[in-house]
């Protein structure tokens, strides 16, 4: 029984990271910031601009 | 240079076409920084937005077009006049007001409207406008098509005018102060560069016309080059004296909600002089950047 609520709780915890991963920050995001981390990927910065000087 | 520039960072760049939509992007952290109208980064300061005016896009650069056989010939001939301003948060606007002041005329006494940028010439060509007065390239628009000519240069009214400043999350400027030193560096140089010889101008033309003004190549080439000094790309330091006069006259017509001190929305500390930075620019990634 308290291996059962064991797993349960781990998979709760997995289930929420993974949305809020998923929700509040992207895959993208993440994966972006893992390739500048490993060096595979340059950093990037954007930066906004309207058409008119 | 500091050490993202031997890693080569990547500075890319987002349109927007409203300031509304940079306003949101920068809350949410879509974006690092943006180039937006000085006056309007004050407000957004006021309103507890955390950003900071770190450097300047370019000084003068707008003008103040009529039509080709108007007979407006000067300030005063404005009165009863409907112009067409880009925002009511844009020095363009301050500008007005602070002619107004000059030639002693009451502030309603001409009939300012917020019209988009781009809609500026057609407006005056339409005869729904008098005169209209924005940024380049839609002030030299009008002169190239053939139907509205220059009243005032702001070189000739207000010397080193500022329109859009460039502006940087406080985050960034607290956690990657080094990212946003290189982004600096590189907008400096870059500014020198197109400033120290014609040649420069005309190439770059060639390449913002495609990539991000979406403008045909010659309208840009006659900006740059007709005068010379219609448009600077050097002294960008945020001045406390320039942004003084411009947050008074922000408050004084209510554009600003309240006075806002410089320390509050600028930081000058990552100007550095051009001797003291690194000028060469084969270093730059130009291939990636250039995607």
């Amino acid at each position: 029984m308290k291996r059962k609520v064991g797993i349960g709780m781990l998979l709760w915890a997995l289930l929420i990271t993974l949305s809020h991963i998923q929700l509040n920050l992207g895959w993208d995001t993440i994966w972006k910031k893992f390739a500048v981390m490993t060096g595979e990927q340059r950093e990037e910065l954007v930066i906004g601009f309207l058409p008119v000087t | 240079m500091t050490k993202h520039s031997d890693e080569g960072t990547l500075f890319s760049s987002k349109k927007f076409t409203d300031w509304p939509t940079v306003k949101e992007a920068l809350i949410s952290k879509e974006i690092g920084g943006v180039f937006i109208l000085a006056p309007l980064a004050m407000q957004l300061v006021a309103d507890g937005i955390p950003i900071k005016v770190v450097y300047l896009g370019h000084r003068d650069g707008t003008g103040i077009v009529v039509g080709k056989d108007s007979p407006i010939n000067d300030f005063g001939d404005l009165r009863g006049k409907t112009v067409a301003i880009p925002s009511r948060y844009a020095n363009q606007n301050i500008l007005m007001h602070r002619m107004m002041d000059q030639w002693g005329m009451p502030y309603d006494s001409i009939d300012l409207r917020e019209v988009p940028p781009p809609e500026h010439p057609t407006a005056l060509r339409a005869g729904a406008i008098d005169a209209y007065i924005v940024g380049e390239p839609f002030a030299a628009k009008a002169e190239v098509d053939g139907f509205g000519r220059v009243l005032y240069h702001t070189k000739d009214i207000w010397p080193e005018f500022i329109s859009c400043v460039m502006v940087v999350r406080q985050d960034l400027i607290d956690e990657r102060r080094e990212l946003v030193q290189e982004m600096i560096d590189g907008i400096a140089k870059s500014g020198k560069w197109l400033d120290e010889d014609m040649e420069h101008r005309m190439d770059a033309a060639e390449v913002t016309a495609k990539n991000y003004y979406f403008q045909p190549p010659e309208l840009l080439k006659y900006v740059l080059s007709k005068p010379e000094d219609r448009v600077k790309y050097t002294n960008l330091a945020p001045m406390r004296e320039d942004f003084d006069e411009i947050m008074e006259l922000a408050f004084k017509i209510g554009v600003l909600s309240r006075r806002v001190a410089f320390k509050e929305y600028a930081d000058d500390s990552f100007v550095r002089p051009l001797d003291q930075i690194d000028w060469n620019m084969d270093r730059l990634p130009r291939g990636e950047a250039a995607r």
